[in-house]
């Protein structure tokens, strides 16, 4: 199965330019000082909203910060929390949605009940309550932890759906059959054959917990100030929307642009992954 | 479908009181004094602070707590806010301001959303085809904030064809623009849904085999291919009703509009825990009820899940 959606993957126009796009986020994520000369946090109110120029691409915003060099440090606080965050609700939720759907009966019943309660808060709601109350020393993984709370549900569901499919498949009784323990069979043989599905999710995902930050930032319950995220700066750039449009412009266009390329390659995968959807 | 009908109602029984107490435990268990945040910078008076910690139950052990909530909340009792408010009465004022923009949010995603969604089906691969895809997939990566922003200078600064802003008592032509945001994501998502639905219907064996029978192509696409293609989509629709109302926060922030995401928010901010408790159960009491419906229609369209 593998081979043969890396081989479809291959050929979809849509994999390699998000490929391409996700490579040169990462690569500004990991050196942003490859791409600017400049210190995020030098900022003189003589600068303040002044035009673009050679060294200063974007101009600067009200602080009379540099807008590009903001815009390059950002990338890398908006990855870390969208790949942390993805990671670990895709542990949890598959943790959770495993064991619901491999045991079945009241563990089963138990645990779907739980789900339906977090599906019920919308995670938007409960990420602010959270974060208020939890206001003193903000950072990222704070952040991380309070989407993880929120967001292995849907995780969760599809993992359990995947199980409950693999689970009845012959090869589970086969491999019964020749002495295996159930515990083996789960994890040698039915979790390996429903990663697709949660694959598929968890990029998806990875694209709505960036939009969730920046949100959180805009709202004034996310990141610090003292952190460099482009929601954050967004919600800066709001004071001066009238007559600067821009320095609110081009963070919003670098989150667009991210966000972009990981809801296509979440597209290009489910294509690959799950041949009854491609588009023929 | 009787028996279908309770058992469904049962079992949203432990989920709304589940979820009720997550939120309460979440407002009012955490560390954190509301009391003390009410006090702000000033140093805190200890005896106006017992004094508001019984009329909250503050000082009683959480489970009284959440047990006096529940029973005051079937009175439709919520008690007051700091300021000496009933809560119900800020509700009250909220809740219209929030349903109108919902709705109006809604059916701008359902009529835009199910056209668009169509036309890109059944035209799969000319150039509007491409165009709605690429706009649909643009406003799902673009953030429901920045898409307020850049329609507020857009429209509302520079052309000024609508209000910058809502503020008190918001009328049709006001809520207009932040509707249409608020709407905008999950039309893109509405469009994709109905055009991936189409285009895996139109290679179903039932269609070929409606093509053999002899059928017009114009009935086969009516009859058997939209029918079929829709019901996901108004699943989709029924549950988008209650995330609407709460995904409202963003653009009531950003349109000043006094309405419950509005209210919510503010709320959090000043740390009146009883206030987004109780919007958060109501706002959940809706979702699950929309939900509710949303299974039965399912049930009635498709009888399989009946007997599952």
């Amino acid at each position: 199965m593998w081979a043969d959606a890396w081989r479809s993957l291959r050929k979809n126009p849509l994999f390699i330019i998000s490929g391409i796009l996700i490579i040169f986020i990462v690569v500004v994520a990991l050196f942003p000082g490859l791409f600017t000369k400049q210190d995020p946090n030098y900022c003189t109110l003589d600068n303040s909203l002044g035009d673009p120029t050679a060294q200063h691409p974007f101009g600067f915003d009200f602080q009379g910060c540099d807008v590009y060099t903001r815009v390059v440090y950002g990338t890398r606080t908006s990855l870390m929390v969208g790949l942390a965050s993805t990671i670990l609700v895709v542990i949890i939720g598959t943790l959770i949605g495993s064991v619901a759907g491999f045991f079945g009966g009241w563990v089963d019943a138990v645990l779907s009940r739980l789900n339906d309660i977090f599906l019920a808060l919308p995670i938007l709601l409960g990420a602010i309550v959270v974060l208020q109350m939890f206001k003193t020393n903000g950072s990222i993984w704070k952040i991380v932890l309070v989407i993880a709370l929120f967001g292995w549900v849907s995780t969760a569901r599809i993992a359990r759906g995947a199980v409950m499919e693999a689970k009845n498949l012959e090869f589970n009784t086969a491999s019964t059959a020749l002495g295996s323990t159930p515990v083996r069979n789960l994890f040698r043989h039915i979790l390996p054959n429903s990663m697709a599905p949660i694959i598929v999710i968890g990029t998806t995902s990875l694209a709505s917990y960036i939009v969730l930050e920046a949100t959180l930032s805009f709202l004034g319950v996310g990141l610090p100030s003292s952190t460099v995220s482009w929601g954050g700066d967004i919600s800066n750039a709001q004071t001066s929307l009238m007559t600067n449009p821009m320095v609110l412009f081009y963070p919003s266009a670098a989150l667009a642009i991210t966000v972009l390329s990981f809801i296509m390659l979440g597209d290009a995968v489910k294509d690959a992954l799950d041949p009854k959807s491609r588009t023929a | 479908m009787g028996k279908y009908l309770l058992r469904r109602i049962l079992q949203v029984i432990p989920v709304v009181l589940g979820t009720t107490l997550l939120v309460y435990a979440l407002v009012f268990a955490l560390p954190g004094d509301p009391v003390k945040a009410m006090f702000g910078d000033k140093p805190v008076n200890e005896a106006v602070a017992a004094q508001i910690r019984a009329e909250y139950n503050l000082d009683k052990p959480f489970i009284v707590q959440y047990l006096l909530f529940l029973r005051n909340a079937l009175t439709l009792d919520f008690g007051n806010t700091f300021a000496g408010q009933p809560v119900i009465d800020e509700i009250a004022r909220a809740f219209p301001v929030t349903i109108k923009l919902a709705l109006m949010a809604f059916v701008f995603e359902a009529i835009f959303g199910v056209v668009f969604g169509i036309i890109s089906g059944f035209k799969k691969g000319k150039w509007y085809d491409t165009v709605i895809l690429i706009v649909s997939l643009l406003l799902i990566s673009v953030p429901t904030f920045v898409t307020g922003f850049l329609g507020q200078y857009l429209l509302g600064v520079k052309w000024s064809i609508l209000p910058v802003t809502a503020g008190n008592n918001p009328g049709f032509i006001d809520l207009l623009l932040p509707a249409m945001v608020l709407g905008s994501v999950s039309m893109a998502y509405i469009i994709r849904l109905t055009r991936a639905e189409i285009s895996s219907n139109i290679a179903e064996d039932y269609v070929r085999t409606a093509r053999a029978k002899g059928m017009s192509n114009r009935s086969v696409m009516l009859r058997h291919v939209l029918r079929n293609s829709l019901i996901p989509v108004v699943t989709y629709l029924g549950q988008d009703i209650a995330a609407l109302m709460g995904g409202a926060m963003i653009s009531e922030t950003i349109f000043n509009i006094h309405g419950v995401g509005w209210l919510t928010y503010q709320s959090i901010l000043k740390g009146e825990g009883n206030l987004v408790v109780s919007i958060v159960t109501l706002l959940m009491l809706i979702f699950v009820v929309c939900n509710l419906i949303v299974d039965m229609l399912y049930a009635v369209l498709d009888p399989r899940i009946r007997y599952a």
